[in-house]
């Protein structure tokens, strides 16, 4: 088993957040209120008493990226990633299974995540919600069979809970962004984010079975199955969702960047 | 204090007098009717597209009448946007227009209607209201908050899906075309963004 199928090996690599935990995708509904001042705490003033009229209360999203140059190589590079790679791994998933099995699949890895939710609304204090989530898992588990359909969505209460994750968490015990940072194959990120991707990449039993497998032992090359088939499924809409960041931009890199941003904000203060 | 009262009267008309109408007092109610007026109104134009590459024309009208590109467009670029000549401006609403008539058309699959759930609207000042919404669209839900301002009507000044504002996204990166090359540079990366090719 010396041998181990280099496809797998690659998407091992990219069974971390690619996309999936540390890309342009969150559940996080703005608060109306916030929409008023859309980043005051996220953002910086252009200049003092640089709006446009009385009701202009935007700025530019402001997050320090002392290694631009380098990152804005990264970002072609991952760009250039998904089209070769990528995109068409994410087709031919498409192309092989029917949407109502791939919605399946979406409901069964994202019930399967309850325990990031679960640890990281506790960790910031949001014991109901805690407990929504729960209610969620159970449900879905039980009478969705094991999570391959959202059966939590006919219960009113269950529906719209706002996903938490471990950037979130650390952003709630006021650790700032620290620079931004385009990763190798996983896209826009920070520093903070970066520590919370890790933090995502632990809780989630998807990944478990990898850290049970020895270093160098490849008989338990199938622990590797799981990851690479969660990220395999989420391809279709983080490609989406990254193509809606860039597409139509006058600056495709700060676009992407600006999105991430407000979104990770968006999500924290949720 | 009946002299306080009589201080207070008169000030208040004089106020009222020198300041002409009282400051316009947004009504969360009418503008949410407006906006699902307005959305009906774009998925049942959406819904005769015979084709994806067809919705940019036939929702531009509709567009047009509920949302406010002139307020977009000039918060987009920010502060330089009083550096810009009329011509300048006329030409950065009419590229700009286009690029949004395009963003929101991408999002449309003409026939995939949303489930859209209004939730209760918010007016954080005088002449605005936001409203947030839950939409599934798609087997995905997203959280889109609408912004709309009394302009002629209330009209939609900005969307922000999932925490991210449009007129933000673009004040980024039109502010920093501004700080490199003026009103021209905005205007020529907005041509630019226009021509690309989807």
């Amino acid at each position: 088993m010396k041998t181990a199928p280099l496809f797998f090996r690659m998407l091992l690599l990219a069974a971390a957040p690619l996309l999936t935990d540390c890309s342009l995708v969150k559940q996080a509904p703005l608060a109306a209120a916030d929409l008023a001042t859309t980043g005051t705490s996220t953002e910086k003033p252009l200049t003092t008493g640089s709006q446009t009229d009385e009701l202009d209360d935007y700025s530019e999203v402001s997050v320090g990226d002392p290694l631009e140059g380098f990152n804005r190589a990264t970002f072609k590079m991952n760009d250039a990633l998904y089209t070769v790679f990528f995109r068409p791994v994410s087709k031919g998933y498409e192309f092989i299974f029917p949407k109502p099995l791939r919605s399946s699949l979406d409901n069964a890895f994202e019930n399967a995540r309850y325990p990031v939710r679960f640890v990281n609304s506790t960790l910031q204090g949001k014991f109901k919600r805690a407990g929504r989530e729960t209610g969620k898992f159970f449900v879905n588990t039980i009478f969705g069979l094991g999570g391959l359909f959202k059966t939590s969505d006919k219960i009113p209460d269950l529906t719209d809970v706002p996903a938490e994750d471990t950037g979130q968490t650390l952003a709630t015990w006021h650790i700032p962004h620290g620079p931004y940072l385009v990763l190798p194959f996983f896209g826009p990120c920070t520093l903070r984010e970066t520590a919370g991707m890790a933090g995502d990449y632990a809780l989630n039993p998807v990944n478990w079975g990898l850290f049970w497998r020895k270093g160098g032992d490849w008989t338990r090359d199938w622990t590797a199955i799981p990851p690479a088939a969660n990220t395999v499924r989420s391809l279709p809409d983080q490609l989406a969702k990254y193509d809606a960041a860039i597409e139509n931009s006058v600056d495709p890199y700060i676009s992407a960047r600006s999105t991430y941003i407000q979104n990770r904000n968006a999500a924290a203060n949720e | 204090m009946i002299s306080t009262r009589l201080f207070l009267t008169l000030s208040t008309g004089f106020v009222m007098l020198t300041t002409g109408l009282p400051p316009l007092q947004a009504n969360p109610a009418e503008a949410q009717a407006r906006l699902k007026g307005a959305v009906e109104e774009v998925l049942r134009v959406a819904d005769r597209a015979p084709s994806k590459a067809a919705l940019p024309n036939l929702v531009r009208p509709v567009l047009n009448k509920h949302i406010s590109f002139s307020t977009m467009t000039r918060r987009a670029v920010g502060p330089g946007w009083s550096k810009f000549s009329a011509a300048q401006q006329a030409q950065a609403v009419q590229l700009f227009s286009q690029l949004i008539v395009r963003t929101y058309s991408d999002k449309f699959t003409p026939g995939e209607h949303p489930v859209i759930t209004y939730k209760a609207a918010v007016t954080p000042a005088a002449g605005r209201v936001d409203v947030p919404t839950s939409m599934v669209y798609k087997g995905s839900r997203y959280a889109v908050i609408y912004r709309m301002e009394q302009a002629e009507g209330w009209k939609i000044t900005d969307v922000v899906i999932e925490g991210v504002s449009m007129v933000a996204n673009y004040r980024t990166q039109l502010g920093a075309q501004y700080n490199k090359g003026g009103a021209q540079a905005v205007i020529n990366s907005l041509n630019q963004s226009v021509s690309r090719p989807k």
